[in-house]
């Protein structure tokens, strides 16, 4: 079962009691509007990301990205002039604290501008908070189906599309396919979360359309730690293709049990866990990785605006090799590629500024071009990467590709 | 059919390592009357040690378990001297659960701390061989984890029934009152069981991480799971507690096969409020709980 | 004392009720929000857990059936004032007791240790279904409660006053059970439940009766907190976690006492809120939680409350033996002390 582990901060009950004092007496000059900043001083932006708790990963992922960029900007002699500063906070992977740290970014600390947390979870209530205030919410990690159902103006999701629609590039490929050569059967196992069963969804809508028979499908909780049960009930089914909804883990544990059941379906699309570059070899086996396919936004080889520049910046300032960054620093980076070309557009940086301008035309990230609907969802699509040679490569649109797709997937490593 | 066989192969190999959790955690309750909830965190950091082995020294798991026992059993021990022993006698029961959760966000502190919070598993040359059996299919490295369960408990059962500790360690499960007359010194056997029940967790957790993936947080998802079936055998009978690990074990691996992962946590919770409805006590459990 | 008794509540909830025409800033009241949340919660667990003995770890449950309940009736109904969310608490209270009732029945036949557990695993039980009823629940995918339509300015406001209405309830029927046989009744079975029986106390009854209010009281609290998040996930809403702080704060001011679940949340609540915000990100926080946790455990075992009355009491029975008052009455105080710490 699930248990949300964010950690209960408590030191000294002195220290607390200090904090209490502090909160009755300290605060009496409350201040309604959000502070638009000195004109001069730093440019502060907020964030609060996940530091500890669940999603702590991602979230010192989000905050690389963030932090890349201030670094870089600032070394080209900040925006507009001004220095970027940020505040980053901890939220604990906590809804509730994430209330907490972004009235307090804008309401005590008085920051300028705001980013968004980590995981659609945190991403909902925090720009509950941000929009009252009226500041614009760039968002590199909140692509669920809810956070575009709040229909907020001042939100936009730092993505090539909404997270549900990742994996609809596979169906898209698949489709393209001359008649002999697609799937007829297709199983699907998903796992219980707000986006990796979604991404499943999507593609067997698709597929089901298109007349792929759906042979078997299983809905399996987070906390299963022993998928053998679902994989071997898809062995049994024997399909064409395999889809699965997966996170990171239950992505091993899949590939895991697929080798150890000895069946190899001709198709396998993992929506996450198989597009991270160093884990996903290191826990199912480099032989085991070839022709399994995900979907991405960026990768190393990308040329996308600033992308190479990104990944130089970040092995400078960080070490390790291209092959280790993460995603979200990459769409966390994005984020503020697009402030500083709202800037240089419009020539002046504040939150109704950044809402007016993004909600037309086209913007240059590293993740491609980005646009967005009124709701805040992103409108391009993402790329189908695929694992060759023990190489992650995007494969597909041809614009992108920097390979052609193998199919059908070859026979486990073993 | 098939799919109810294969989870019934499954459940029957899984309980072994779960019956070893369960029979330190029931071990330690017969002694002291403590429910020690950091049971599941104690098994996540034996998991860990053993991943440590394996990856700085390539030592296999099955291996590292004569060392991750000792370290453990030495960390049992000095919970139990800082932090239990200084309870007063009436309100043990209520603030050992409390101490014993403090004790296990202690763990987890220090683990995400040195492992961090991504997932670790332990990949052996044999991670991935299987046989199948008249269709059936039996992964070697579950059977070894059954096998090497079943010898562990077969050295507890050693321990207490040939050993002057173990029949000290019945004689206060039995009847702390009588056992102290005996001359049997409580705290020391206190130390020594937890120290024990730590122990069996450290065995455990190798063969757990050999099975599953596991973070600092795996321990939430295993306490549950030990409780339940520390109550359904009855606590303070370490026979119960294997008997249910078994009815734990198989009942959540058949639903998974046959209906859906999504109710098979939730099947045991049922059977478990179930059994307390008809025997508050658990199966093997007696009203004055103690019985090995 | 006794005057004093009734000063105290009055001037608590007086200046409670005067602080956000302060002017407070939005973040003060925000941090007061979450604080009271945790006050009215822990007082309810006081009724179950310290009144009556039984250590519920089960809590959180009724706390999602709360914020459950909240969002489903308001996925089908407008909230068009903002009000109407804080009108059907009444109901949500009751909800919450006609389900807590019959599981209180069944989970009380066990005593302490086993309570808890079997209590915790409700509270699975909850999470699962929550997370496997999609139909109802909406699964993972969670469930959205419309914002409320308040301006920004004063936003937090009604949330702030109908938590403080929620703690006087609370707070007064605390105080009601312990001036009334109730509170007799469950002193007597915290004590030894089957000599209570024994002597003629209807203890199902009475205990029952306790379970049911104190769920009734989580319940709501848990229905304030869908509202002001806007959005509920089954492992939020159903979190063992709001179960521990619940103890947790009980313990920290004392059990069985009327101030100690207050105290014990305003100190934990308030502090990890705002020192989260402040020191973010520093990996010794679950570390720090534990020390603490195991320090309170092992220097307080009773509470804040208890052992702070216990030093004042003491200290003036010293100054009363050294001002050389008549010793007769001595014993017959200290007897009293020694009882009414306790109960």
């Amino acid at each position: 079962m699930k248990w949300n582990k964010y950690s209960k901060t408590t030191w000294q009950a002195a220290v607390a009691a200090c904090a209490l004092a502090l909160t009755a007496s300290g605060c009496a000059s409350g201040s309604d509007t959000a502070a638009t900043g000195q004109r001069n001083g730093p440019l502060v932006i907020g964030a609060s990301v996940s530091l500890t708790g669940d999603f702590a990963d991602s979230g010192k992922a989000v905050q690389r990205g963030y932090q890349l960029w201030a670094d870089s900007v600032n070394a080209k002699g900040g925006l507009l002039g001004r220095k970027v500063e940020f505040k980053i906070v901890d939220d604990l992977s906590s809804p509730t604290q994430v209330i907490t740290n972004y009235q307090n970014l804008i309401n005590q600390d008085h920051v300028d501008l705001v980013f968004g947390p980590f995981s659609s979870l945190l991403t909902v209530p925090a720009s509950q908070v941000a929009k009252r205030y009226g500041y614009a919410f760039l968002e590199p990690a909140g692509g669920g189906p809810q956070v575009f159902a709040q229909h907020l103006n001042n939100l936009f999701f730092v993505q090539p599309a909404p997270s549900v629609r990742a994996g609809d590039v596979f169906a898209k490929w698949v489709l393209s396919l001359p008649a002999d050569k697609r799937p007829r059967t297709a199983a699907y196992a998903e796992l219980d979360d707000p986006f990796a069963g979604p991404i499943a969804e999507s593609i067997r809508t698709a597929f089901e359309a298109a007349g792929i028979k759906t042979v078997y499908k299983q809905v399996y909780p987070a906390e299963t730690a022993d998928l053998s049960p679902v994989m071997s009930g898809i062995a049994a089914a024997h399909p064409d293709v395999l889809v699965s909804g997966t996170q990171n883990n239950d992505a091993y544990a899949q590939v895991k049990s697929l080798v150890q059941l000895k069946f190899s379906p001709k198709f396998v699309f993992m929506s996450n866990g198989a597009n991270s570059p160093l884990e996903f070899p290191d826990k199912v086996g480099a032989a085991n990785t070839s022709g399994i396919m995900s979907s991405g936004d960026w990768y190393p080889s990308s040329t996308a605006a600033g992308s190479a520049e990104f990944a130089a910046a970040y092995v400078k300032k960080y070490g390790g090799t291209a092959q280790q960054i993460d995603n979200s620093s990459a769409e966390a980076y994005a984020c503020g590629q697009l402030l500083a070309d709202v800037a240089k557009k419009a020539g002046k940086i504040d939150n109704a500024t950044i809402i007016k301008s993004l909600h037309s035309g086209s913007w240059p990230t590293l993740l491609g071009d980005l646009g967005w609907n009124a709701d805040g969802a992103p409108t391009s699509s993402f790329s189908l990467v695929q694992w060759q040679g023990g190489k992650l490569l995007p494969v597909y649109p041809a614009a992108a590709a920097q390979s052609a797709p193998v199919y059908p997937k070859p026979n486990w490593g073993g | 059919m098939h799919a109810l066989i294969q989870g019934v192969i499954l459940g029957v190999l899984t309980a072994g390592v779960f019956a070893l959790m369960a029979s330190g955690q029931t071990l330690i309750f017969g002694i002291m009357k403590v429910v020690n909830l950091a049971q599941g965190a104690m098994v996540i950091l034996g998991a860990y040690l053993s991943y440590q082995l394996f990856t700085s020294f390539g030592l296999d798991p099955f291996l590292a378990i004569p060392v991750t026992t000792v370290i453990m059993f030495a960390l049992g021990v000095a919970v139990q001297w800082l932090f239990l022993r200084p309870l007063k006698k009436d309100d043990r029961s209520e603030l050992s659960l409390l101490i014993t959760f403090a004790v296990a966000l202690l763990i987890e502190g220090v683990m995400s701390i040195t492992w961090h919070t991504t997932y670790r598993s332990i990949n052996t040359g044999y991670a991935n061989s299987s046989w199948s059996l008249f269709g059936y299919q039996i992964t070697l490295v579950r059977l070894w984890a059954f096998l090497l369960s079943l010898a562990a408990l077969g050295l507890l059962y050693l321990l207490l029934n040939h050993t002057r500790f173990g029949r000290a360690v019945r004689a206060t499960v039995q009847n702390p009152e009588s056992a102290k007359l005996l001359g049997i010194e409580a705290d020391r056997v206190s130390a020594l069981g937890f120290g024990l029940g730590a122990a069996t967790a450290a065995a455990a957790g190798s063969v757990y991480g050999l099975l599953y993936p596991f973070n600092s947080g795996s321990h939430y998802d295993l306490i549950s799971k030990l409780l339940s079936i520390v109550i359904l055998g009855g606590l303070g009978s370490v026979g119960g507690a294997v008997l249910g690990a078994v009815i734990v074990s198989t009942s959540s691996a058949v639903v998974a096969a046959t209906i859906s992962p999504a109710w098979s946590e939730m099947t045991f919770f049922v059977i478990l409020i179930a059994i307390l409805l008809v025997r508050p006590q658990g199966i093997f459990g007696t009203t004055v709980r103690g019985a090995l | 004392m006794t005057r004093l008794r009734g000063a105290g509540p009055i001037a608590f909830f007086a200046v409670l009720a005067s602080l956000p025409s302060f002017n407070l800033a939005h973040w003060t009241i925000n941090l007061l929000i979450f604080t009271l949340m945790f006050a009215v919660m822990s007082s309810a667990w006081n009724l179950v857990g310290g009144f009556a003995g039984y250590p519920s770890l089960g809590h959180a449950a009724f706390f999602g059936i709360g914020a459950y309940a909240e969002a489903l009736w308001f996925s089908h109904h407008p909230v068009s004032s903002g009000y109407e969310p804080f009108l059907l608490l009444p109901a949500i209270g009751l909800l919450a007791v006609v389900i807590g009732l019959p599981v209180g029945a069944v989970a009380m036949r066990t005593r302490t240790d086993v309570f808890a557990i079997v209590t915790i695993t409700l509270l699975f039980v909850v999470q699962g279904l929550a997370f496997n009823l999609h139909g109802i629940t909406g699964g993972s995918q969670g469930l959205a409660i419309p914002p409320a339509p308040f301006p920004a300015a004063t936003y937090d406001r009604p949330f702030y006053y109908v938590l403080v209405g929620l703690l006087a309830l609370a707070m007064a029927v605390t105080f009601a059970a312990m001036r009334s046989k109730v509170g007799l009744s469950l002193a007597a079975l915290r004590g030894d439940e089957d000599k209570a029986r024994g002597i003629g106390i209807r203890v199902t009854g009475v205990k029952l009766l306790a379970f049911a209010v104190s769920v009734g009281l989580t319940a709501m609290v848990g229905a304030v907190w869908a509202y002001y998040e806007g959005f509920i996930y089954p492992q939020f809403a159903v979190d063992p976690l709001i179960t521990i702080a619940m103890v947790l704060m009980t313990f920290l001011g004392g059990r069985a006492t009327l101030w100690g679940p207050v105290l014990g949340a305003f100190i934990l609540e308030s502090a990890q809120q705002y020192l989260a915000y402040q020191l973010g990100g520093s990996q010794v926080y679950l570390i720090a939680y534990a020390l603490v946790f195991l320090l309170i455990m092992l220097l307080l075992p009773r509470g804040i409350l208890p052992t702070v009355q216990d030093q004042i009491r003491r200290r003036r029975r010293r100054q009363a033996l050294d001002s050389g008052s008549p010793t007769l009455t001595q014993p017959a105080n200290a007897a009293a002390t020694a009882g009414g710490g306790q109960a």
